[in-house]
């Protein structure tokens, strides 16, 4: 059983469609939700918790209907929010312990939690202090503090590094990544910030205009993408691009005369330059790397783009997706 | 998770029912509003008149004492009229508390933006909203049906002639006529407190929902010379509702003479209003339309 599972899901909001027939299964241990603002990323994580309802199809989480199993969902799932959401008149710790205790813990050990989740995500001097004194960095941090109190067995962190510095993000997914070895509670982590999921993620699911552009393994996409060449061409890159696939390679271009290529093992680096010398593109730069979240995403954006007319045509050709 | 190793573990203890959870929100509710002195001084006022009531009563039914210190004058009779008096300075009283309290209930989760982690827990907007109505009922009991139902008990206790048995009706119109008041009295004050984040303003918007109309009513009375607009006049319509519940002599009869009926419309229209301002502002998401 997936941790998430999505059936032709539909979400409407204010006479638009928000999400549109989402439909797959999302089992890794920590899923990144990608997708350029406004791709529906958010709503997705409010439809999970019941905020809001589906218009058409159906949604579950651990095995819970989101349509009728709310309470049940909400009770074993911890939710940190993208926003400042908190009750900045209470102290650290009695916010947290009023949040334990609001998801069934009894107040002895909702207490004893708190004093413990404060503790592992570093506000353990702090936890006596008004929440409203709080810096960005911490109010982060004791959302997390309240999203992991009670002990959920599914985490959901909607842009855990938004708006922190480059040590408070480290500091942040570090934590996330510690969670996550702990192997106690799946996570379902969105964000904008490829990094962000690419560090802590095994799986991810990519939304387009409220799509799903594409669900992969992130270990698996990098195992199968070994031999894959970026390069910096000008001149026909169109050309190029034909020619190798018709040699059997897969190719992408984007925009700046960029070029991503993942060639069979019997092909060499010395095919790509005869391909440029016969379709009259120069080759100015070439590197070979390891296939990274990055390419995923653009080539899921691309793809997306390619299904439906009425978007900028894409100049992905012959990628899977 | 451990305070000494900073490390994780999952909770695998009790966990409370469900139903339970809305006691969660009412009692943090009543620790942040009683967590004032300024609650906690408006409570000791609205105290004293019942002092004063008792002191009264002690006077009334105390024949030497009521002979030394008002002679034999009728001015101190224990009776409908007196309680009546008593509920309704009381639920005055009780206005005052609601309108320093409610927002103290709403308009810190709303100006915080708590509401999302709020009710990503399991409890539903009904849930949320009945915890905080039962920490303002409570707190609102305290200055109303409690003291009343104590001074009742006293007068029974100390009546020199048998009273209590003939007067029960008192005490039940204490209760109800306290418990509507603190109802409608609630559900206003959450209203107004989700609808104004600020809570100065929230304040002064209950007197506001409560005096405004009341205004509006008698200019509506008097232009067009009909009692009905009395009906927007909310300290008329309890008085009212009140007297008749106490079974009190008819203090405005002939001004105004409101049917049962449309009193009872009048509240219920009202609650009704504020259970809608309710259900449209206490969201864990809004959305935008458009």
């Amino acid at each position: 059983m997936g941790v998430i599972a999505l059936d032709r899901l539909e979400v409407r909001l204010g006479g638009r469609t928000v999400l549109n027939g989402l439909t797959g299964e999302l089992r890794g241990h920590a899923v990144g939700l990608l997708g350029p603002n406004g791709a529906g990323k958010s709503t997705l994580i409010n439809t999970l918790l019941g905020f809001h309802e589906p218009s058409g199809g159906n949604a579950k989480v651990l095995g819970l209907d989101a349509r009728t199993d709310r309470m049940r969902i909400r009770q074993s799932v911890g939710y940190m929010p993208e926003n400042d959401s908190f009750i900045g008149n209470m102290s650290g710790v009695r916010f947290v312990r009023y949040m334990a205790e609001l998801s069934g813990l009894p107040p002895a050990a909702a207490l004893e939690r708190a004093h413990e989740a404060l503790f592992y995500v570093g506000l353990g001097e702090v936890r006596y202090r008004k929440i409203s004194t709080y810096s960005l960095g911490m109010k982060q941090l004791i959302k997390l503090a309240q999203a992991l109190a009670h002990g959920p067995k599914l985490l959901i962190l909607d842009e855990p590094t938004n708006g922190l510095d480059p040590t408070a993000r480290q500091r942040m997914v570090q934590l996330i990544k510690d969670i996550r070895k702990e192997g106690s509670m799946h996570m379902l982590i969105s964000s904008h910030l490829l990094r962000d999921i690419d560090e802590t993620c095994d799986e991810v699911l990519i939304l387009n205009k409220g799509r799903i552009a594409a669900i992969s393994n992130i270990e698996e996409e990098r195992r199968s993408h070994r031999n894959f060449i970026e390069m910096e061409m000008t001149g026909n890159t169109e050309a190029f691009a034909g020619k190798m696939q018709a040699i059997g390679c897969e190719c992408a271009r984007f925009a700046g005369g960029r070029v991503k290529v993942v060639m069979p093992d019997a092909l060499s680096q010395r095919d790509l330059y005869m391909a440029a010398s016969e379709t009259g593109a120069e080759i100015r730069r070439i590197q070979t790397r390891r296939d990274s979240l990055e390419d995923i995403f653009l080539r899921a954006m691309e793809y997306e783009g390619q299904a439906r007319p009425s978007q900028p045509q894409a100049v992905a050709a012959g990628m899977k997706g | 998770m451990s305070v000494f190793e900073h490390d994780y573990r999952p909770y695998d203890g009790p966990t409370t029912p469900l139903r339970t959870r809305p006691l969660v929100l009412a009692r943090y509710g009543l620790s942040e509003a009683w967590g004032s002195k300024i609650t906690v001084g408006l409570a000791v006022l609205a105290l004293l008149p019942c002092v004063v009531d008792l002191v009264l009563m002690y006077l009334a039914d105390n024949p030497v004492a009521k002979m030394l210190v008002v002679g034999g004058s009728k001015v101190l009779e224990i009776n409908e009229k007196f309680f009546f008096g008593v509920l309704e300075t009381q639920c005055w009283f009780a206005l005052v508390l609601a309108a320093w309290i409610a927002p103290r209930l709403i308009s810190f989760d709303l100006g915080d933006n708590a509401l999302p982690i709020l009710l990503s827990h399991p409890v539903s907007r009904f849930g949320y909203v009945l915890g905080k109505f039962i920490a303002l009922a409570l707190s609102l009991s305290y200055v109303t049906w409690i003291p009343l139902l104590v001074l009742f008990v006293y007068q029974c206790y100390a009546s020199p002639v048998p009273w209590a048995m003939s007067h029960l009706g008192i005490a039940f119109g204490l209760v109800a006529g306290a418990a509507v008041w603190i109802v409608v009295l609630s559900l206003i004050g959450l209203a107004v407190s989700s609808w104004v984040k600020w809570r100065v303003i929230a304040t002064g918007a209950m007197f506001a929902v409560i005096f405004v109309p009341a205004g509006i009513g008698g200019i509506a009375s008097a232009i067009l010379r009909t009692k009905w607009g009395l009906l927007l006049n909310v300290p008329v319509v309890m008085s009212e509702l009140w007297q008749r519940l106490i079974g009190a002599p008819d203090v405005f009869r002939g001004k105004m003479d409101l049917p049962m009926p449309a009193i009872v419309g009048v509240l219920i229209a009202a609650s009704l209003a504020c259970v809608a301002v309710l259900n449209a502002r206490i969201r864990a998401r809004e959305v935008v339309r458009g």
